[in-house]
């Protein structure tokens, strides 16, 4: 978020709290919550209200999508979260952002593939840090609870001077942002549903002027024992899913924030997540009773300060371990691995007009893997990154970023960002209360950017084929585009955006039998293109007490290989597998009085299977629907019920080649809420 | 501007009726070669694909054309023809998949037989598949199981040494290569008893007999790994090919390899050369040779090698890795210049004649 004295920003924040006229007052303005959805808040009613005042005097982060002009980016808002509670980031992140999530069933892995990128191509980042497990230099979205988190947006597109490593086609960027509304508020809520999903959540939290604590708690089990129908020479025979249950997933993260003085704000998080899974196989695979432990622990120390003369220093130091025990009639693969960061960093104003954000930080893994050795293997990693943002004028909005990091095989390659942000057309009754990107009018938004991925420690250590001299796959792209947003006039508000990208990710890591004894080993070895098309479009109306919203999305990505060399056979110029060249959603949400009701439905179309470009998943039209009441109950209390149905039409649909989807299912949620 | 999206997002559902067309293909009438293709694993997607030599067509999944698109199952290891019947190990799935031919109908489907392996028969009724035991690098002793080709059903249960892999029949008795010891278990086909055990090398995986009586087995030999930086081989053991008598407990011959490891031996129909892909090219040896030939007969690196018994024409299956189709290179008996390159399903490792 943009530092105080940027001109507008100012001006707001200058009405609003002149009575606490703190001379070096940084202010989260929410400039980048705008992307596709409203701002964070917590309370539906800010859906098309203005910003809510806040309360007191914050040392507020700057946050680092103010650095991201000119890039697209998703939000979730909190009101949707609330729905997917019981749920993972794979549950939302497809049906509601219309994002191709690559997925071997209901709690089995669920990776994301944003732009046409592989799952290696997304950071995951969870309070300013990278959580993508450094073995696999991935993330299972489906072992990231809703709950763990109380934000959650996706900036697709090239962005590694922002993000690190691995933000080659998008990030994923979940945060958990204090409540500094006073006083207890929390809720607890049972979910039943079909196939034996089990589960439940607790959520609390509390603030006073100077501390603000929250505590969240989530436990899902599934048997997942669907029936499903295969294909068999004396016709269809049904079938239940074998070795498949989500034998327990537990998510805690209790998180506080204390002001320290007037300047200062220490924040601690911590986030525990611990999955029990048996890892279904595909259908005609017999005899597998693979299961997978899987544990990370994350916890994180910041300290946030402001200075005398307006800027802001942060510094950060943050510890996980991840656990990956798989085991499978007697074949074991145990890994764990266990990183500190840290990250210092100092945002500066410069002049009225503009900011500057300079910072450093570090990584260090200790890995044991059974795939590596009896031996631990660690290593280091190091980035300096230099964040720019102006705004030459109201209308113009400007930022160029870089990043260099270090790593053990060599310096990754320099990545930069610019982007720009250039309102070609405003209202002359714009609305004076919001900042510049969120006004209604025509903008032209465009952003180019370097990126790069660091080789993962499998890639680097495995054995056989472990290649220590891997370098990073680097990659470039742009976009362009398009924002049309209609005011905020009479509980109205429709915000279009259409945006146009090509990137290219050279160096790409491919597995091929080129090591020792014909072992797999990875390789720099292709270039990938992938372009395409984006377009959505966001309708929030209020009526009274009706509030509702829509929005549509679609997009069209070609992603091919488009070099290679003779040992790596997979042919070129052919859309890569699992990348639908279509995808299309819609998305609606309706609340009146205590009533909700919303649908999501998401278009797949074909997807490869395989790199010839032969064998393919079916195209899939989804639909999913919630529908909800909320009763208000005595001592500030109210239950919630909500009635939520996956696959409503019932699709018989392959989510990944011989992993049946499930049937139709259904689940109940009781919440009692208090406030 | 909602509009446009929405005709847009109805635009992008009408691509529902625009998946890649998949035209039923008729079933196979008259194929005579049969590729196998492992498929990815876990995909369910292996196949046979049946090819017809002269007239060069080409049924990519035989069993799904012939059986109303069902799929034959994961990792297709090997198949077997006895007479009118055709025998498919589908290692991943835990069965074997016995089909009539030419048509590929289904006939029986022999359930739960673990980890199959190779196929081999001594008569019209009676038949045998090497199946392994226990979880990769924690192998148990494997199993030959004796099926009866009238009901196909398994019959009975012969222990032998670990991981069991082509094994062939010579006078009644079975040879039996362990490759993950060093050893050719003799079973006696009559008892169903294991009578002997033949020491060769390292890691036999195929035994074929010669026409002069004897056999012979290629071993890959034993390869370990560094398990710390910089991951060097740490022991290998040489690969060899052994030849051996039928009643010996050792072999009378051994043929070292250099280095590397060989693979995947082949005996031509007329039972006097033999044939092993070794670092990347196939060789070719007479069953007489008192050496191994230091030329290649082809220089190519192939995933299954076999010559139809009918015209001594060989066929190698080029395998593209496991995300990607493969192909087979068909070759005129005697080598020579390549007749047919056909594209057949991901990983073919392997042939069958009828």
């Amino acid at each position: 978020m943009l530092i105080l004295n940027l001109f507008s920003t100012a001006h707001r924040v200058a009405r609003w709290h002149v009575a606490h006229a703190l001379p070096p007052l940084l202010l989260a303005s929410g400039l980048g919550a705008h992307g596709q959805a409203m701002p964070q808040s917590g309370r539906a009613d800010s859906l098309t209200s203005r910003r809510h005042r806040l309360p007191e005097a914050q040392v507020r982060a700057v946050r680092l999508e103010q650095f991201a002009v000119g890039s697209q980016r998703l939000e979730l808002d909190s009101a949707v979260l609330a729905q997917y509670r019981g749920g993972t980031a794979a549950d939302v992140l497809g049906a509601r952002l219309g994002l191709y999530i690559k997925n071997y069933g209901p709690g089995q892995l669920a990776t994301i593939s944003l732009r046409g990128t592989s799952a290696q191509h997304t950071a995951v980042l969870w309070n300013g840090l990278n959580i993508a497990l450094p073995t696999l230099g991935q993330n299972d979205l489906a072992l990231l609870p809703i709950s763990g988190n109380t934000q959650l947006l996706v900036q697709p597109g090239p962005a590694a001077a922002l993000y690190g490593s691995g933000a080659v086609g998008g990030a994923i960027v979940l945060r958990t942002e204090p409540d500094w509304r006073p006083g207890l508020r929390g809720s607890v809520q049972a979910d039943a549903g079909s196939f034996g999903l089990r589960g439940g959540s607790l959520e609390a939290r509390t603030a006073t002027p100077t501390l603000a604590v929250r505590m969240a708690a989530s436990y899902r089990e599934a048997q997942n024992n669907y029936p499903y129908l295969v294909r068999e020479p004396a016709g269809l025979v049904r079938y239940t899913m074998q070795n498949a249950a989500l034998r327990h997933q537990w998510s805690f993260s209790p998180d506080l924030t204390w002001r320290v003085g007037a300047a200062g704000e220490l924040t601690a998080a911590v986030w525990l997540t611990d999955a029990d899974r048996e890892i279904q196989q595909g259908v005609s695979v017999a005899g597998s009773n693979a299961r997978e432990i899987d544990q990370s622990r994350r916890l994180v120390l910041g300290y946030r300060r402001t200075t005398t003369g307006g800027g802001q220093w942060a510094v950060r130091g943050a510890w996980f371990e991840d656990i990956i025990n798989y085991s499978d009639q007697g074949a074991i693969s145990n890994s764990r691995v266990r990183t500190t960061q840290s990250q210092a960093e100092y945002t500066a104003p410069l002049g009225r007009r503009a900011s500057l954000r300079l910072g450093a930080e570090a990584q260090h893994f200790a890995a044991l893997v059974d795939g590596y050795g009896a031996a631990p293997i660690t290593e280091n990693r190091a980035a300096a990154f230099a964040l720019l943002r102006y705004d030459p004028r109201p209308t113009l909005r400007l930022s160029a970023n870089l990043r260099q990091a270090a790593l053990p095989a060599g310096l990754a390659p320099l990545t930069p960002t610019v982007g720009l942000e250039w309102d070609l057309h405003r209202p002359a009754l714009a609305s004076d209360s919001l900042p510049p990107a969120e006004q209604p009018g025509l903008t032209f938004k465009a952003s180019a950017a370097r990126t790069y991925r660091a080789p993962t420690l499998n890639e680097r250590y495995w054995q056989p084929g472990g290649n220590p001299d891997l370098r990073a796959e680097s990659g470039g792209g742009y976009e362009a585009g398009l924002r049309y947003r209609l005011g905020q006039t009479a509980g109205v508000l429709l915000e279009n955006e259409v945006t146009a990208f090509h990137q290219l990710v050279n160096n790409w890591v491919q597995w091929l039998p080129l090591g020792p004894g014909g072992a797999y080993s990875p390789r720099n070895l292709r270039q990938v293109r992938s372009q395409g098309l984006e377009a959505s479009s966001v309708l929030r109306h209020r009526q009274g007490r009706y509030l509702a919203s829509a929005r549509v999305a679609y997009s069209f990505t070609q992603t091919v290989k488009t070099q290679g060399v003779a040992a790596d056979t997979d042919p070129v110029g052919r859309q890569l597998a699992f990348v639908p060249l279509h995808r299309a959603s819609f998305s609606t949400d309706h609340q009146w009085r205590g009533w909700l009701g919303s649908a999501a439905f998401t278009f797949t179309s074909y997807a490869y299977t395989d790199a010839s470009a032969s064998s393919f998943l079916p195209s899939v039209g989804l639909l999913g629907g919630t529908l909800g009441r909320t009763v208000p109950l005595p001592h500030r209390t109210s239950l919630t019920l909500l009635v939520q149905s996956t696959n409503l039409l019932n699709r018989r649909y392959e989510s990944y080649p011989a992993r049946p989807a499930p049937p139709r299912a259904y689940s109940v949620s009781l919440r009692l809420n208090y406030r | 501007m909602k509009k446009p999206l929405l005709a847009l997002l109805a635009g992008a559902t009408l691509l529902a009726g625009c998946d890649p067309s998949t035209p039923t293909p008729d079933s196979p009438t008259n194929a005579g070669v049969y590729v196998l293709s492992e498929g990815q694993f876990g995909a369910g997607d292996g196949a046979v694909s049946a090819f017809d030599r002269n007239t060069k067509s080409l049924v990519i999944d035989a069993f799904g054309a012939a059986n109303s698109g069902s799929k034959l199952g994961d990792v297709i290891q090997d198949m077997g023809v006895v007479g009118t019947r055709g025998y498919i190990c589908v290692n991943a799935s835990n069965k074997v998949e016995v089909v009539s031919l030419p048509d590929f109908k289904s006939v029986a489907t022999i359930k739960n037989i673990r980890q199959p392996r190779y196929f081999t028969f001594t008569s019209a009724t009676r038949g045998y598949v090497t199946a392994w035991r226990g979880p990769y690098t924690n192998y148990a002793p494997g199993k030959v199981l004796v099926l009866d080709l009238t009901n196909n059903t398994v019959i009975d249960s012969i222990t032998v040494g670990r991981c069991p892999e082509q094994l062939t029949v010579l006078n009644n008795k079975l040879y039996v290569p362990n490759s993950y010891d060093n050893t050719v278990s003799v079973i006696d086909a009559a008892t169903n008893k294991v009578t002997s055990t033949v020491t060769v090398g390292d890691g036999p995986r195929n035994v074929v007999a010669d026409q002069a009586g004897n056999l012979w087995a290629l071993c890959t030999g034993f390869t370990v790994y560094n398990p710390a930086p910089p991951y060097d081989v740490i022991s290998s053991t040489q690969g060899a090919l052994v030849r051996f008598a039928p009643g010996a407990t050792a072999g009378q011959l051994s043929l070292p390899f250099a280095t590397g490891n060989p693979n995947d031996l082949r005996i031509s129909p007329d039972k006097t050369l033999l044939y092993y892909s070794y670092n990347g090219a196939e060789y070719q040896l007479s069953t007489t040779a008192a050496a191994l030939p230091p030329t290649p007969f082809i220089r190519r690196s192939f995933n299954g090698f076999a010559i139809d018994p009918r015209d001594n024409s060989i066929y190698g299956a080029v395998s593209t890795g496991y995300t990607s189709n493969g192909y087979f290179l068909h070759y005129p008996a005697g080598g020579g210049k390549v007749i047919d390159s056909v594209t057949v399903k991901v990983g073919p490792n392997g042939f069958a004649f009828n």
